[in-house]
């Protein structure tokens, strides 16, 4: 596997030596830290998303966006502050494993989408005025994809350690 | 709208948490306890989700997965007790697939020193 010298390098890293050096209630402390990101991130997330979705008609989209945008990027801040070290623990063992390879790739089209979402004519639209239904069918959509794309990330981030 | 939102939501989530229920156990381990006696090629270590080591036996190199740091910590085995090249006899359940050198003990001994790491196990 191609990604072997990666996953070696990444586990002899000064970061690596660091977090192994760290005591015994480390890892649990960091996997709390992430476990903590990941809850910020995709609840927030889901509130969002379910309303572009169509939940929650009766409150106004920005009301939500706003606080829970700002959530999210918190919570993604500490799930990859926190995960990287984690990988760097022991990084070798992920070698040949297939939830890594659908974990990072679902997480870059993750933020792909948010990009293309925030630079979307109906998201900038949406704090300053009521959306037209063709503009609502873009958020919807994007939404649609979050929801997949986060739920597809947490499952095979969570199904990395039972490989 | 909202019901079939909601439902989907429990059916997704409960496709995510059902595997989290299997982890830490022994599910894929063989229940019969299984003796090994080997040399140590990796000595404990206390980072990550368990303490690991790794021993050779004949010509196969076993992974050893022993309780979390901080229980076996408390056990007494610390990183670097153990010598690498030091003989060990280790007590555990190994996996059900015996094609792969893995498992999870419950007691190791080196020389006069005994480390019950999971002692309710035994």
């Amino acid at each position: 596997m191609h990604l072997a010298p990666l996953f070696r390098w990444l586990e002899h890293s000064a970061l690596g030596v660091f977090t192994r050096s760290l005591g015994v209630w480390s890892y649990g402390i960091i996997n709390l830290a992430h476990i903590l990101g990941i809850t910020l991130l995709f609840g927030s997330i889901l509130i969002l998303d379910l309303r572009l979705l169509g939940a929650w008609r009766h409150v106004p989209l920005a009301t939500l966006s706003r606080p829970t945008t700002t959530m999210a990027q918190i919570g993604l801040v500490l799930a990859v502050s926190s995960g990287i070290p984690m990988l760097t623990v022991k990084t070798t063992d992920y070698i040949g494993n297939p939830f890594l390879l659908i974990k990072f790739p679902v997480i870059a089209l993750a933020l792909v989408n948010v990009w293309l979402v925030h630079r979307s004519k109906a998201w900038r639209a949406h704090l300053e005025r009521d959306l037209q239904p063709a503009e609502q069918r873009r958020l919807a959509q994007g939404a649609a994809l979050s929801l997949a794309f986060w739920l597809t990330a947490i499952t095979a981030g969570r199904m990395i350690a039972y490989w | 709208m909202t019901w079939i939102l909601r439902s989907g939501l429990a059916a997704a989530l409960m496709l995510v948490a059902g595997p989290v229920i299997a982890h830490h156990g022994w599910g894929g381990q063989e229940e019969a306890v299984t003796s090994l006696t080997g040399t140590v090629v990796q000595g404990v270590s206390l980072a990550g989700p368990h303490a690991t080591m790794k021993i050779k036996v004949g010509n196969d190199v076993w992974d050893l997965t022993l309780a979390p740091p901080a229980r076996t910590a408390s056990a007494g085995l610390k990183e670097g007790l153990i010598p690498v090249g030091a003989t060990v006899m280790v007590r555990g359940n190994r996996n059900l697939d015996h094609a792969r050198h893995e498992m999870k003990c419950i007691y190791i001994k080196q020389g006069s020193n005994e480390y019950h790491v999971y002692p309710d196990r035994e």
